[in-house]
Formats: C-alpha cells, structure tokens, sequence
C-alpha cells in the first residue's frame, strides 16, 4: 500500500496550483459564472501550452501520455480552485472515448486537442435525462442524416466538435462530427450552477461512414470506459472543490469574531468543521481508491468508482451545505467564493450519472439479482 | 497511488486465511463478550492460537523478539480476522500496550511482559476513566507515591473493558501530588492478581458484562512497572490514544461489511421484491467503502510515522455513526423479528443484529466520545482556537 503522490504527480499539483492561483483567481471564476458565454479563451491557451488538454493522449499523437492518476491529480486542483470550463469534457471524457476509438478521424483530432486548437464535447442525454443506453433515441445511420437533438451538452458553444451517441438498427452507435457541420443548432440552457450547458439540434444533419466512431452498435461498450474515467473525474473535481470549501469555513472561523471569540473556539462550529473534514477525507481516499483499481485493472473496478461517484457527490454536497451554516449570511451573498463551489459540486454530482444510477452498480456488486425489481 | 497487498502481505493474508479455515471461530470458546466494534468475543484460547504462529509480535523489532514486520502486516491480520468473524476481542489492548512498552519501556516492562504478550498469556484493561472524569479525563482522582521500591497506588477506575477477565490495566494515575492537570501524571502497570484490587463487573443495556469498575486500595506496583519515565503519563495518553482509536476501530470497516453481506442474503430470501431495501443496503455499501479508504488513509500514514490524528479521529467518528446506521438498517429490515435475541427460536441472522444494534450505542462514547473526536480534529487537525475553559 502507497497512498502517496508520484513525483511527476506533486510537480503536475503544485505547478497547477500556483498557475490557477495566479492566473485564475475566484474573481475570475466568479465574473466567468455570471458571464452567459464564461468562457476564457487565454486560460484555454495557457493550459494548452501547460499540456493540460493534452495529459491523457499519447506521445505519438501529441500528448504526454500521462496516466488517469496524473489527470485526477489534476483535476483535484482544478476543482479547489472552481476552474471553468470544458476540461472534462473535452480532455477526459472526449478524449478518452477518441483515444479508444483510434481511426483516422479521431487520430486526426486528438493532436488539435493536445494543443488547444480545438474542443470536443459529449452529447449523449436526451429527454428522459438518463445515463442509459435504454435512454437513447436519436436515430444514427451511417450513411444517413440525423434528425432529433440532445441536451444537457456541456461547453457546445465553445466545442469545435462534438460525439454524439444515437440510436442505430443495431443499437447505441457514436459518430464525431464537426460543430460547424450543416443542420446542427446550439440553444443554451440556463442553469443556475453556472456550467455552460446547451441543447443540441440535428436537423437533417448528414453523417457518413467516414463519421462513426467504431462499430455500428457498439457506441455504449466504446463510451463506457469514458464515462468510468468522467465519473472519476467528475468525483475528483468535487473532492477538490470541497477541500476549498473546507479551507475557506476554518479560515472564516478562525477570523470572524462574536461573542468575544472567534467563532471556531465554539464547539458547534468546531464539529460542522470536523464533519467537513471527515466528508472530505473519506470521499477524496475513496476516489482514489477507485481510481487505483481501474488503472489496474482490477475485476471490482466499475462498482468501485459508481461507489466513488455516488459518495463524493453525497459527501462533497454536504461540505457545501453545512459549509454555507459556517460561513454565515456572508456565503450567501453572490460576491462571496462559497456558491460557486457549491453548485460546482452540485453539477458535478448530477453529470457522468447521478447516484440512483450509480446505486444500481453498487446493489449488483454487493450480491443482488442483475434486474432490479420492478 | 497504491492500494494493493505486496506479495509478502498477499501471501500472508492466505495464511490467516487457512489458519481460518483449519481453525473456525466458533471452535474457540468465548471468555468474554463481543462488544461489536468488529473485534468479535475475548477468547483466550484463541488469543493464544495467534502467539503461538508468533502474530501478536510480529511487528516488533528482533531485539524484544519479533520478527520486524511492517505495521501493513497488522492491517492484513485484522482485516482478515475482521471478515471472518473471529473472537479477537483482546487484541487492540495487546498491540497497543505492547507498542507503548516498546517505545517508551521501562526495561523491565519490557523483559517481564512483553514474552506473555507474545505468547497471548497477557492481556490488558485501560485505566483512564473514572466516576468523576470522562470526557473531562484530566479530572482524575487516582494518585500513586513511591514508597521505597513500590507505587502506591489509590483510586478508582470505571468503564474499564474486560477487566475482569485481562491479566494486567495500565493505570493513569497522579504520581506528583503537587501538579495539576496534564502534569504529574504517570501510567502505571498493574497486575490483577495484586492485593488490594477489586475489579466488579457492570452489566450493560445488552444484559452482558463488558465493562468493569476497578477499586484500588493501596495496591503496590513495583517502580519500575512505569512506563517510560514517571511525570510522562499525558504523552503517553495523547499518542495512546491515536493509537488505541485507530486499532480499536480500524476493523469495524470490514465487520459492517460483514453485517451488510448478512443484510442482503436476508433481503433476498425475505423481501426479494423490495426496491427501497435494495437501495438503501447498496448505498450502505457505498459508506462502508469510504469508511475502509479513509482508515487505510489513516493506516498509511501510522505506517509512514506520519501525524494521523486527523483521519485517526475522522475514521472512529464516521465509525461509530456509520455502525449505527448500518445496525438500525438491520434492525427496520428484520421488522418485528429484529429484536429477537439469539439462540431464541424465531430469532434471524442468529441474533447477531439485535446484539450488535446495542452495542453500537456503546462505541461513540467509548474511547473517546464522538464529541471529544470532533474537538480533536478541529483543534489538532484543523487549528480551530480551542474552546476557553470554564474556570
């Protein structure tokens, strides 16, 4: 048992530590969160230029060929500090998925992603707003046209390319297409978390063979493992986050005086901290407990990061919740930092499947039936 | 990140694991009562099974006779015996007390006890509580003067577990009458079979005898049966503690897994259409998973030697509440037949949930009540001011 960072892994924290306090401080974040496009296109540049986008693809297309470990340990940090911004989408999940994929189109995007110059996102949910193949009903054919839309799309204003995972006579099937491709439309969504979110139209959007990402039928085996690696993401980001709410409650604590002490010398805002911290500390070791055992391989990977998944959001939310008790009416207000993390982790714990669905995994692991009972 | 066994801790486990097997738990005869934390019952027989395969000192060094092991092997041992349900209830005072002997001595502690540690002859009752100090420990009453050779020790200890069937208590006791709270005190060693020591048994809620109440009337303790250096008794009781949190709880993670596994058989035979049970016993798993990383979180850094208290008082906190919350799952789940006790003849799961519901109310005020672990986390682990004392 080693439950301690690599080198390259302290170096890849510290360095995105001190870059993101430097260059991407909470008022940035803040004016980010309440601009309708919040998108910073320097940040994007500099991160690139980092190789941030680039960590999970391989050398000979571009990246650095880092492991899940290195890009969590990233994450980790991006969370602390509510980075905004498609980083999951594009460089975890997307990624991932291309990577798995190979063929000539998303060998050819990986590189342009490596260096910023372009920006994939997922479209996968629908109507229904389930992480489920069940749920899939776009039709795709390839060679067709798609006709139908997605929601809940993540930095489509931004993305130059999307995934998107349809219905074919076969089954759930994927296909890259580019965002300026003919027919496609991009309607925001106006959510109170601040993540840019966006409803996808396909009207008679033309799709050739050329455009699928491996087999017909085959689109929900090729994106599980990139929505596994985005749950963990997902989970990392979240324990990030509520590390920094952890940190912002004990320093208000410590400071703000009443009564003729500060307000961290009472036992009742003592143990809501000691409360944040076990939350904390239990969901950022099992994430990476999780994390560990699918990098290697093991055989109880998947109900492992749906555990992950399921726990970080229920213990991050509730740092966020209790953290506003602490803070006091201060975190209330839209200037102070404290809601930005809370509905970050709030986003967080909805996407890369919310915990029913994770809940499901789990029940199967521990000895029930595979169907649940109806 | 690691959280694998190495093939020497792998191949360890298979050797509890047949020890297990060759040995069930339930051959061995009980001395004592399980108190639930994951532990199982205190068994003699048992306890000595474990010295004579040479595991209670594995992790010593050579030089008090162990074979330099590292700490991880402990993890396995107990995780091990955790799953398997043995009765190991004795242990955690073992590992802990022979660890304070090792690091702090006295010489003599340490050639006349740790041998029957070894072995599994000698185990050991706490002596920290007392009528009028629980949370409040500094508040103790107990005092101890030289006389020539000898301590004589007055006092009175309460919530003292298995005292009545352990060998030997480490006493905190006031050894300098002129100093007031963390100064001046002593832990001292203290055989059973000493004149002068009543040790009187106090049923619990469960209707079993776990905890004793242990009066000392002039009990004479040899001097050197200190350990380390008199005065140096609050330390010891500090870094005690995060020891004695951490290996008395560091099992219940791999016991309510244990629990659950029981829960879910049950919900299958029983109540094999229920969704909301279904749900509630996996998002119980969930819980317990994160309760077993964050002790091996907290094992890690015990193994580093790096400062634990945090997780360490974390881990028993989310312990002890997440038991209770898993023992009162069982409980709504058996409905009516829950409360059966065992060996009763429509009794489920043998009574385990009806026994082990009780007990859990027991573990957030043992060792350290789950308020006392908050306040040490946000004062030692977070640098919240501590709370002024009333004067």
């Amino acid at each position: 048992m080693d439950l301690s960072f690599s080198p390259s892994q302290q170096i890849l924290q510290q360095s995105a530590r001190a870059f993101l306090q430097r260059h991407c401080p909470l008022e940035r974040v803040q004016a980010l969160a309440l601009d309708p496009r919040g998108f910073a296109a320097d940040l994007w540049k500099e991160i690139a230029a980092l190789g941030w986008p680039g960590l999970l693809i391989p050398p000979d297309l571009g990246g650095s060929g880092g492991s899940l470990g290195d890009a969590l340990a990233l994450v980790e940090e991006l969370g602390r500090a509510c980075f905004p911004g498609p980083f999951i989408a594009s460089a975890v999940v997307a990624t991932t998925a291309l990577a798995a994929a190979g063929g000539r189109r998303a060998q050819a995007l990986l590189p342009a992603l490596a260096l910023g110059e372009r920006i994939c996102t997922v479209a996968v949910l629908e109507e229904p707003g389930r992480l489920d193949p069940e749920a899939l009903t776009l039709p795709v054919a390839t060679p067709g046209r798609l006709t139908g839309r997605k929601l809940f799309v993540p930095d489509a204003h931004v993305a130059t390319d999307v995934i998107v995972l349809g219905r074919a006579a076969t089954g759930p099937t994927a296909v890259l297409l580019p965002m300026e491709r003919a027919g496609i439309t991009v309607a925001p969504l106006d959510s109170m978390t601040g993540d840019k979110l966006f409803e996808l139209g396909f009207d008679d959007v033309e799709a050739g063979p050329d455009d699928r990402l491996g087999a017909p039928g085959e689109g929900w085996a090729l994106l599980g493992p990139a929505f596994r690696v985005g749950a963990l993401a997902r989970s990392a980001e979240m324990a990030g986050a509520a590390r920094r709410v952890l940190e912002l409650c004990v320093e208000h604590a410590r400071v703000r005086v009443q009564g003729g002490r500060p307000i961290g010398a009472y036992q009742a805002i003592q143990h809501a901290c000691a409360d944040l911290y076990r939350d904390v500390e239990s969901a950022r070791w099992l994430m990476w407990e999780a994390a560990w055992k699918l990098e290697s391989g093991r055989s109880d990977a998947f109900p492992a990061v749906a555990a992950a998944k399921t726990y970080c959001g229920e213990a991050c939310l509730r740092v966020a919740r209790r953290g506003h008790q602490i803070m006091g009416a201060i975190g209330y207000s839209e200037e102070h930092p404290l809601h930005l993390f809370h509905k970050r982790i709030l986003a967080a714990s909805l996407d890369a499947g919310e915990s029913t669905w994770h809940l499901e995994a789990v029940a199967r692991s521990i000895g029930f039936p595979q169907e649940p009972p109806s | 990140m690691d959280f694998g066994l190495s093939g020497a801790e792998q191949a360890f486990a298979d050797e509890v694991r047949a020890f297990l097997r060759a040995h069930p738990p339930e051959t061995f005869p009980p001395d004592g009562t399980d108190a639930g934390y994951g532990s199982g019952a205190h068994s003699r027989t048992f306890t000595r099974a474990l010295g004579e395969r040479g595991w209670l000192s594995m992790t010593w060094p050579r030089a008090h006779g162990g074979q330099d092991r590292p700490l991880s092997h402990l993890f396995v041992l107990l995780d091990e015996l955790a799953a398997a349900g043995a009765p190991f209830g004795p242990l955690a005072g073992c590992l802990q007390v022979s660890e304070s002997i090792i690091r702090n001595g006295s010489e003599t502690l340490q050639r006349e006890i740790l041998p029957l540690v070894a072995r599994g002859l000698a185990t050991f009752w706490q002596g920290y509580s007392e009528p009028g100090a629980g949370s409040d420990l500094l508040a103790l009453q107990t005092r101890a003067r030289l006389d020539g050779d000898h301590w004589i020790l007055d006092g009175r200890k309460i919530w003292s577990s298995h005292a009545g069937i352990a060998t030997h208590g480490t006493v905190l006791a006031r050894t300098d009458p002129t100093s007031t709270r963390n100064r001046g005190l002593s832990m001292l060693m203290v055989d059973n079979r000493s004149p002068g020591l009543e040790v009187r048994p106090i049923r619990s809620l469960t209707g079993q005898v776990y905890h004793y109440e242990v009066f000392m009337d002039s009990v004479r303790v040899p001097h050197d049966w200190v350990m380390g250096k008199p005065g140096e008794g609050f330390g010891q009781l500090l870094r005690g503690l995060d020891t004695d949190r951490f290996w008395g709880r560091f099992y219940k993670a791999p016991f309510l897994r244990r629990i659950l596994g029981l829960l879910v058989e049950y919900v299958r035979a029983e109540r094999p259409g229920d969704p909301v049970a279904r749900r509630q016993l996996a998002h119980a798993a969930t819980e317990i998973a994160a309760l077993r990383a964050l002790f091996h979180r907290a094992a890690f850094l015990i193994e580093r030697g790096l400062p634990a208290t945090g997780p360490v008082s974390a881990a028993k906190v989310m312990a002890d509440e997440l038991g209770q919350r898993v023992l009162s799952l069982g409980m709504e789940l058996l409905g009516p037949y829950g409360v059966l006790r065992a060996g009763s003849r429509w009794a489920r799961l043998r009574g385990e949930i009806e026994h082990q519901y009780q007990t859990s109310w027991g573990h957030t005020l043992a060792g350290g009540t789950s308020e006392i672990q908050r306040t040490t986390i946000a004062v030692r682990a977070l640098g919240l001011p501590a709370e002024p004392r009333a004067r």
